[in-house]
């Protein structure tokens, strides 16, 4: 059984979206049945693997791909952590995308993709070589380009093709690293500590440089980011799916596993290469918020964002101490929920009162009370406001900054947290504070379905700050993955 | 387990957070308002010493009831539960009453929290949600003035919060916990020691109005709804003195920075009387008032916390701040009472009003007497005991300015007061005088009979004396003279000069040509052009990102 269970896990999401393919446009009940039925079918299975997990199981699941080379499925404490948040997230996303998409044209083919990329996410979170991980990468790669230029216009096609161009030369290098690496030694699993520790160090940079810069790619670091704004004319479930769970957080996820699983925090501490990584996502955080500030355009201004938070991860990753990596690890989660909830919101802003500009925000509290609550708690949580989530990531990453004696790190959070009250005060002081046009008086949030998952996430990035001694917090998942497996 | 002591005082925090919940369901929400500090005051009063650790909430949450946290959380609830009596009618005609009680309701939740916390986080957490709710509070109104206060307000107060949580992640990095007591003594022997004490300098002097970090202060608390005007200056600025109390380093302070501080507070008290003074709207002379007397309590603090008896300078620091923030929101509140009383009525409140009013000043007998007695000896003889002593005079020239404006408020109704406004005032007055006398031996640590001594009546007596000469010639003789600064003083300096900069560096991406402080803009223009540049393009990217890669691997190597 626990031999079974990767598979049983990557087939929730992988057998919908194949089902999905063939189905015929006009049985929008059954495909609703279907990606629901499956999201919860996944959620069940993670929960069950959470208790396994903590409790020191391991679900591993070996194919032989080519002689030497084996397809590796495995499922530990971090693998969970990425799991748990795309399960949870891919059933509030659905349920947002059957709302927001309606009766619009192309919908097999849509939610097929989507199940497929959530699928290659989960085998992300799986991948137990490096190998694995790259072929799910690509096909993360391959699966979100169609979500991408759903819309099929001029302006959706030309962003596809950046989106493209950019992951594909990010996949070169990602590729080029991984082969020269493994010409080096053997096929590289994630658990076996120390298989390239015996390397030149000059040769273990350079693909250090190659693998991060390949990653980096999706992570959005600063250069590397100029796909992710663009990226956004996508619907907005698909924004939102791309900027907390799938594409963004699978690079980040890929350099947590090259730090911690392929080199180890020693040897990332002793080549010195953690600290320029870390010094070009703080870049990359102060960077994206400037750019945040300069947008009028909502979606865009969270796309920024976006770029920004990200690199919260990679920083705590890149920082050498045991509490700034928890902090990175949480954000993963933290970032996940408050930034689905800002996309979830925008794009209901968008699709019930054509809001799509910051000025047009005017009074929204008023008309779609619900949806400016979540966006208010979302962002305040950005900002770093306490209770809620991005306190959490914040404060370790601060604390762990000054522990690894790097102080300019408290200076990089502050000058963050100041941006992010810079862009996102104003839109929660024009949403409850100043009056909206008349035209717009009565409540018409409309459709449950479309509000209740910005809703839901709005709340779990309250419960999961406010509530962060519980056990089975993402504060909590993140302190036991470093207590097991990266304690320096 | 859990004792029931213990869920008293969660209950302390967790009933107004509750009655959030309450205020959209319910019809008349103002009618919580009085009842949502009732659980603090019990606790207060009944469970002194006691502590709970809910350790599955945010990183670990300690409420403790030591004796500090027990009397401010003592005076501060009681305040709160009149002044919200007050707010009920007051309020009742309002615009957006439901809107008021939910950010009443937090502002208190988060005050409140800030007395009894005794770790980091736990104050963190408190003070950011007293902090943010407050905004709401300040501009109620929604006039321009209330806006503009706001933005003020709202700017400073996310830069102070900003500030004050680098200055703890700073503080706990070496500590064994986030205890109160843990960080401190950890702060003893850090290395970033100093950056912390800027930190907490700054954070901290933002909410108590220390020069020049003042201007919100006597902008957003006349501004605010006078029952919010009273919190305001009664309780919300003592979360930056109780936050000084708990955590300030003040003994690895070099004597240096001790005089330096020492100055800054001096300054501060000084300044608040002399802008004071030339104000003409009843609710800023107080709340330069506030200013004023936050510089004494400053200074009293960073001249004993340093010294051998650090435990008695807390102490008589908070005899000062309870009678200041009884005795200030009761002036708040008067200016509202004497709007509604004519004849017998209105002389009455202002025969009371003096009497509150001056016992700031140090009137003898009063518990502003107490006070001023209790902070001598932490003062010592020195120039800065001279200073405080003297401040006196000008502290009672600006009540007496505050009570000559007030007067001219008379309102002509000479039917029957309404009693809603005028209990709540007078509840707080009786507290202002009663409560000092209650809680002065334990905290001064002499007895009531002390502070009878002719001595001690004519230490009190003279600095009033003093000033009732040039009030008396200011108001005969020259009643014409007419000095004045606008509220919120150094603030109109430099407004403009960030407004513009906040505007041109949001448009930024929008134009090129800045004709005015283009040193900040032009670079962000620069910015936006060179993304543009590369998204004309859809193959410019790809190439940049080899390129990139290749320039860093060949630099690593």
């Amino acid at each position: 059984m626990n031999g079974l269970m990767p598979i049983l896990v990557l087939s929730t999401s992988l057998v919908p979206a194949l089902v999905i393919f063939f189905l015929d446009e006009s049985h929008r009940n059954a495909r609703t049945a279907i990606n629901i039925g499956g999201a919860l079918a996944k959620l069940a299975l993670v929960a069950l693997m959470l208790e396994g997990v903590a409790r020191d199981v391991v679900y591993e699941t070996r194919l032989p791909l080519l002689p030497g080379l084996d397809l590796l499925l495995r499922v530990d404490a971090l693998a969970l952590l990425f799991l748990t948040l795309s399960a949870f997230l891919w059933l509030l996303t659905t349920i947002y995308a059957i709302s927001y998409l309606g009766d619009g044209p192309n919908l097999s083919r849509f939610f097929g993709f989507f199940s497929l990329c959530v699928a290659a996410t989960t085998g992300i979170a799986l991948s137990g070589t490096l190998i694995t991980f790259f072929i799910f990468y690509e096909l993360l790669t391959l699966s979100t380009w169609p979500l991408v230029v759903h819309h099929g216009d001029a302006q959706s096609m030309a962003a596809g093709r950046r989106y493209l161009g950019y992951t594909l030369c990010g996949s070169v290098a990602l590729l080029l690293g991984i082969v020269w690496l493994e010409s080096l030694t053997r096929p590289i699993e994630f658990t076996v500590q120390g298989q390239i520790a015996h390397l030149d160090p000059t040769t273990l940079k350079i693909i250090f440089c190659m693998l991060i810069g390949g990653l980096g790619v999706k992570t959005a670091l600063v250069p590397l980011h100029g796909w992710l704004p663009a990226a956004m004319v996508a619907p907005a479930p698909v924004s939102a799916l791309l900027h907390a769970v799938a594409v963004v957080k699978a690079g980040a996820f890929g350099v947590i596993r090259i730090i911690y699983d392929v080199y180890g925090t020693p040897l990332v501490h002793e080549l010195s290469v953690g600290l320029p990584l870390a010094a070009l996502a703080s870049f990359t955080i102060i960077y994206g918020s400037i750019r945040a500030l300069q947008q009028s355009d909502i979606k865009r201004r969270l796309a920024f964002s976006t770029v920004s938070q990200v690199s919260y991860i990679v920083l705590g990753a890149s920082i050498y101490g045991p509490v700034a990596t928890i902090g990175g690890l949480v954000h993963l989660v933290h970032q996940g929920l408050m930034k689905i909830t800002l996309f979830f919101c925008a794009g209901a802003l968008a699709e019930r009162l054509h809001i799509h500009k910051v000025e047009e925000i005017d009074g929204v509290g008023r008309t779609m009370p619900w949806t400016a609550a979540a966006f208010t708690i979302a962002a305040l949580g950005m900002i770093g406001v306490p209770p809620i989530a991005g306190f959490i990531s914040k404060w370790y990453l601060g604390v762990g900054g000054v522990q690894a004696g790097q102080l300019w790190i408290v200076l990089v959070l502050a000058g963050s947290s100041l941006l992010n009250a810079m862009y996102f005060l104003p839109l929660i002081y024009r949403a409850w504070f100043v009056r909206g046009p008349a035209a717009r008086t009565l409540t018409i949030e409309g459709s449950a379905w479309l509000i209740a998952p910005a809703v839901v996430t709005a709340l779990a990035s309250l419960a999961v700050g406010a509530l962060a001694g519980l056990a089975f917090s993402p504060l909590n998942w993140a302190t036991l993955i470093v207590e097991r497996n990266y304690a320096p | 387990m859990i004792e029931t002591g213990q869920i008293l005082l969660v209950l302390a925090l967790a009933a107004p957070l509750a009655a959030v919940m309450l205020v959209p369901i319910v019809g008349q929400p103002l009618r919580i308002l009085p009842w949502a500090a009732a659980p603090g005051l019990a606790a207060a009063l009944t469970l002194p010493g006691m502590s709970v650790e809910l350790p599955m909430f945010v990183l670990g949450l300690t409420i403790q009831l030591d004796r500090t946290g027990a009397m401010f959380l003592g005076y501060g609830s009681l305040v709160w539960c009149l002044a919200g009596a007050y707010a009920r009618h007051s309020m009742a005609n309002a615009d957006r009453a439901p809107a008021f009680c939910l950010f009443w309701l937090l502002t208190l939740a988060g005050a409140l929290g800030t007395f009894v916390a005794a770790d980091v986080v736990s104050f963190y957490v408190a003070f950011s949600l007293m902090s943010l709710a407050t905004y709401g509070l300040v501009i109620h109104d929604r006039t321009a003035s209330a806006r503009r206060a706001g933005l003020i307000y709202i700017v400073l107060a996310v830069l102070g919060e900003t500030l004050l949580g680098a200055a703890f992640m700073l503080a706990v990095s070496n500590a064994e916990s986030t205890l109160f007591t843990d960080v401190h003594a950890a702060l003893a022997t850090s290395q970033w020691s100093n950056y912390v004490f800027a930190g907490l300098l700054v954070g901290f002097g933002i909410k108590v109005g220390l020069v020049p970090l003042h201007v919100w202060l006597p902008l957003a608390h006349p501004e605010a709804p006078t029952p919010a005007s009273a919190v305001l200056s009664g309780i919300i600025v003592k979360a930056g003195i109780i936050g000084l109390i708990r955590i300030l380093p003040a003994d690895s302070l070099s004597p240096l920075w001790r005089d330096v501080l020492v100055g800054f507070g001096l300054f501060t008290a000084y300044y608040g009387v002399i802008v004071g003074l030339m104000q003409s709207d009843a609710k800023a002379i107080l709340a330069y008032s506030t200013l004023s007397q936050m510089g004494i309590v400053f200074t009293v603090l960073v001249t004993g916390l340093g010294g051998p008896d650090a435990a008695h300078t807390i102490n008589v620091t908070t005899l000062y701040a309870i009678h200041h923030g009884l005795a200030k929101s009761a002036l708040f509140l008067a200016v509202g009472v004497v709007a509604i009383c004519g004849g017998w009525a209105f002389r009455s409140v202002m025969v009371a009003t003096a009497l509150t009013a001056l016992a700031i000043a140090g009137l003898p007998l009063s518990g502003g007497a107490l006070a001023k007695l209790a902070i001598k000896d932490v003062l010592g003889e020195g120039p800065e005991a001279f200073l405080v002593a003297l401040s006196a005079i000008g502290t009672t020239l600006l009540m007496l300015r505050f009570l000559y404006v007030l007067a001219q408020k008379c309102g002509t109704s000479t039917a029957a007061p309404a009693w809603g406004l005028v209990l709540p005032w007078a509840g707080i007055v009786f507290a202002a005088v009663t409560v000092p006398w209650m809680i002065f031996s334990e905290l001064s640590g002499t007895s009531a009979a002390y502070a009878l001594s002719p001595a001690n009546i004519w230490s009190g007596l003279w600095p009033i004396l003093l000033a009732l000469v040039p009030a008396i010639i200011a108001i005969w003789r020259w009643p014409a003279v007419r000095l004045t600064v606008p509220q919120g003083d150094i603030v109109v300096l430099v407004e403009p000069l960030v407004r513009r900069i906040g505007e041109r560096a949001a448009q930024a991406s929008v134009q090129f040509s800045v004709p005015r402080v283009t040193w900040i803009a032009a670079p962000l223009g620069r910015i936006d052009a060179a993304e543009r540049a590369l998204r004309s393009g859809s193959t410019q990217g790809p190439i940049l990102v080899i390129v990139v890669i290749l320039i860093v691997a060949v630099l690593a190597s």
